[in-house]
């Protein structure tokens, strides 16, 4: 055996492994889906030149995620820019004074109710919480309309959500308490139970496991159901409360990283993320999201704005609520939920 | 010139090196941790009914991983090295596939195909039997590679002894006796392995203490309660790990008097290669074919293999990178480990003790603490604290455990009187070690290696944790494009993935073979 050979060979392995990146780079940290966001940071490059390093998270459950990092990181961070999938991310980053306020010029026409007031994030492009059914097991006319359908006889042991302590289905929680208040919230949620309702462990569950049939309803966003529709599963699509409460939106939110390595060439990617010209192409992708601009041209399948009644929500006091419901309700139910 | 008589000398340097070494692992975790003593650190968790559950259904549930694990992996381990049996590089590459594997995927496959068989296997799968399964699917493999490890340093003539004595009945018992130690540490590996993962347990509903711990961070971002609820949990493992490290110690490695002259020869007997074929074929079909099926199934409705390639060869190299760094820091530690340690019983009931505790800590408390040491160093420290390289280093120090039992037993189960006659006859240390102990180490580091590089690469968390931006593995890009992507997309990624990592696993089985490992 040639030890010292083999010596060399380690030496120039662990060289190469620490080996760091050019510096004419933004760092994106982001919880939007890899599928999604990659094509938008691959455009950047092509227009500007600059290498987008995009660090994706999932709303899939298993992992400690993108943002305890990004709050590990505060002394010294490595990201510029955190591209959040809804607004709640982005409050808790400003609440641990991860964020920085910027008051991008490419904000303009954008609804001032669906960004932070003092500019530490702007929301854009956005999603909604919506009723996915199964078509085989749903007949045409007896699809559900609201979030409470979930509840009704016909749906006993046919219904599922996510688990309502992580992403968009927490969001959608702290919502339905803000919004319809503690005992109506917490009615639902035993009512769901009680209905024979099922927790899964993420919206993609909910999608996949609806669209094979197992349940007949569920709740999830429209992403997941656009994506499911694209295979040409057998699923349909409802935002529930158009008579009612209304819809939950939930707008991507761009946030500046306060001290992060590259500022300049930061505040510039999300100059670009808000833009106009990035709605459309996130409209037109496969996650059909809803500009948030009114009049941007969408495919058929993405309502406009206008079409919509949002849940009237202050999406900056739904993170302290839901820090709250964590560590009580909600907590409590999930754990009654499980085994 | 130092003696090769220090390896078998006491010394105050042994319990320094493990000292060091044990505390090099714990160490990136201390900030999280320490927020435990740390006032005003409230001691609700500790009384909190949901937790003490979590915990519950976490030890029951390692507990069976552990037990069925031994089971299995034990007698397969053990058949696969005395035995030729058809297909065997495939086989052996198939075995030690779900290792690579994410469990949260299997987990997924097996969700998927229950759903598709009906309410009533969704049913039965959901909570601790589904749980068990796809645990017991990853410790298997563990323990067989371990007893296939032992079972490979025998001697030929000892086995050849045994079937004089009494055929192959007396073979099978004597050798599955002789490798039951550490099939049984491997299998305590196994099970501790599960108290922190979370994903399982959130896929089929069942509460653990992973589960409990990953709500703290990512629901709550309370680092000081997922710190509390993890000292809880590993205080438990310590507590029930003591029986066993004082039980398996003594009896962790039985010193050979001479080196082996003549390694285990495989000898053909249908009756047994039949046993083995079928027993490793059930293995495959349920652990690892059936919930592949369940992956795989939308690529009956077409396949993105392309953009799946591209992920591929976006993310090949680091993933390789990642892999073999994690297996050769860990091999180089446990060796150390294993130098340090020596023949001293006491440091050896220590060592096999903070194996299995360490091995229960979440690796975000690792993972996290790495973080945030590189946020509060200098920029000029960012080559090694926030690399490619920290992501080997963290990796090889998280299994560590698995590294330092088997380097123990390996040691533990060399002469000392090697040691003496090189001392008297005026060997150096260095050409001691390079011509007598490595040698026969190796075979030993190339299992290492392996098993760690497997496990490594399964690690989603430390990776989606510290990888440097843009240098991601093909797991943690199937982890986060799984979400929302096509289901065709995902699974034509698992797919090339778990193609790619058989590929790779038959290449590294049948260049053994060809070594006769």
């Amino acid at each position: 055996v040639n030890w010292r050979f083999i010596s060399y060979l380690v030496m120039v392995f662990f060289a190469g492994a620490c080996n760091r990146g050019s510096i004419s780079e933004v760092v994106v940290y982001t919880s939007v889906d890899d599928v999604f966001a990659r094509p938008i940071a691959e455009q950047f490059t092509k227009d500007t030149g600059i290498v987008v390093r995009l660090v994706p998270d999932t709303e899939e459950t298993k992992s400690t995620g993108l943002l305890n990092r990004l709050i590990a990181e505060k002394g010294r961070p490595q990201a510029d820019v955190f591209w959040s999938g809804d607004p709640v991310r982005a409050a808790v980053l400003k609440a641990k004074g991860v964020s920085a306020p910027y008051h991008s010029p490419q904000a303009e026409g954008l609804p001032p109710q669906f960004s932070d007031p003092e500019g530490h994030w702007t929301g854009f492009s956005a999603r909604a919480r919506v009723l996915i059914y199964n078509r085989n097991l749903v007949p045409e006319g007896q699809e559900p309309t609201s979030v409470m359908d979930l509840l009704a006889p016909r749906f006993k042991g046919k219904a599922c959500i996510a688990n309502p302590l992580f992403g968009t289905t927490s969001m959608h929680a702290a919502a339905l308490f803000a919004v319809l208040g503690e005992d109506k919230a917490k009615a639902f949620f035993e009512g769901f139970s009680a209905n024979g309702g099922t927790m899964l462990s993420s919206n993609g569950e909910v999608r996949r496991r609806v669209a094979v049939g197992e349940f007949a309803v569920g709740i999830t966003d429209t992403d997941d159901v656009n994506v499911a529709r694209l295979e040409g599963k057998p699923v349909g699509m409802v935002y529930p409360d158009a008579n009612g409460m209304g819809t939950l939106i939930i707008p991507n939110c761009a946030v500046l990283i306060a001290n992060g390595p590259h500022p300049d060439v930061g505040r510039r990617f999300i100059d670009y993320l808000l833009r106009p010209e990035t709605e459309k192409a996130l409209a037109e992708s496969e996650a059909a999201q809803v500009p948030l601009r009114p009049g941007i041209p969408v495919p058929e399948v993405v309502p406009s704005i206008e079409r919509l009644k949002p849940m009237a929500v202050n999406y900056t006091t739904l993170a302290g609520l839901l820090e709250t419901l964590s560590s009580g309700y909600l907590q409590e139910w999930v754990a009654r939920q499980s085994r | 010139m130092i003696s090769c008589l220090i390896l078998e000398r006491p010394g105050v340097w042994r319990t320094v090196g493990v000292a060091t070494l044990l505390l090099s692992v714990v160490l990136p975790a201390v900030p999280l941790l320490w927020t435990v003593f740390v006032p005003p650190a409230s001691t609700s968790v500790f009384a909190e009914s949901a937790f003490g559950s979590a915990l519950g259904n976490s030890i029951v549930l390692a507990l069976g991983v552990a037990a069925v694990s031994l089971g299995i992996g034990l007698p397969l381990g053990v058949l696969t090295v005395l035995y030729e049996f058809p297909g065997r590089g495939v086989f052996l590459a198939l075995v030690t596939l779900p290792l690579l594997i994410p469990s949260f995927l299997l987990a997924i496959g097996w969700a998927s195909v229950a759903a598709r068989l009906g309410a009533s296997v969704s049913q039965a799968l959901s909570g601790l039997p589904g749980c068990l399964l796809v645990m017991s699917t990853q410790g298997i493999p563990l323990v067989l590679l371990i007893a296939y490890a032992a079972t490979s340093g025998l001697s030929g003539s000892q086995v050849d002894a045994a079937r004089l004595a009494g055929g192959e009945r007396v073979v099978f018992c004597s050798v599955a006796r002789y490798v039951a130690i550490p099939a049984f540490l491997a299998a305590g590996l196994g099970g501790v392995l599960t108290l922190s993962d979370p994903g399982p347990g959130q896929i089929f509903g069942l509460s653990t203490a992973a589960s409990e711990i990953l709500t703290s961070f990512s629901a709550r971002y309370d680092f000081a309660r997922a710190g509390r609820q993890c000292v809880m949990l590993t205080a438990l493992v310590l507590a029930l790990a003591a029986p066993l490290v004082l039980f398996a110690m003594p009896r962790l490695a039985s010193e050979v008097l001479v080196r082996q002259s003549r390694e285990v020869r495989r000898i053909h007997h249908q009756w047994v290669a039949g046993v083995t074929v079928v027993a490793l074929g059930v293995f495959v079909l349920i652990g690892i074919t059936s919930p592949l099926v369940g992956l795989t199934l939308p690529l009956a409705g077409g396949t993105t293999f392309f953009r799946a390639w591209n992920e591929l060869a976006r993310t090949a190299g680091n993933t390789l990178c990642y892999a073999v760094g994690a297996g050769t820091v860990a091999t180089v530690l446990g060796l150390l480990l294993a130098v340090c340690v020596g023949r001293n019983a006491w440091l050896k009931a220590v060592c096999i003790g903070a194996a299995l505790g360490l091995l229960s800590l979440p690796p975000a408390f690792t993972a996290l603490g790495i973080v945030q040491l590189a946020a509060a160093a200098p920029a000029w420290t960012d080559p090694f604290l926030r690399s490619r390289f920290t992501v080997c280093v963290a990796l090889g120090l998280r299994f560590l455990p698995v590294a330092a039992v088997l380097s123990l037993r390996a040691w533990g189960a060399t002469s000392p009187t090697w040691a003496f006659a090189a001392g008297v006859h005026g060997v150096p240390l260095g050409t001691y070690l390079r011509r007598v102990l490595l040698p026969i180490l190796l075979p030993v580091g190339g299992v290492v290696m392996l098993l760690v590089g497997l496990l490594a690469t399964a690690d989603i968390t430390t990776m989606l944790l510290l990888h440097p931006p843009g240098e991601t593995s093909l797991p943690v890009a199937v982890f986060t494009v799984m979400a929302n992507a096509p289901e065709t997309l995902v699974a034509s990624l698992c797919l090339v993935y778990v193609t790619t990592a058989m590929g790779v696993l038959t290449v590294a089985w049948t260049v053994a073979r060809g070594r006769n490992v």
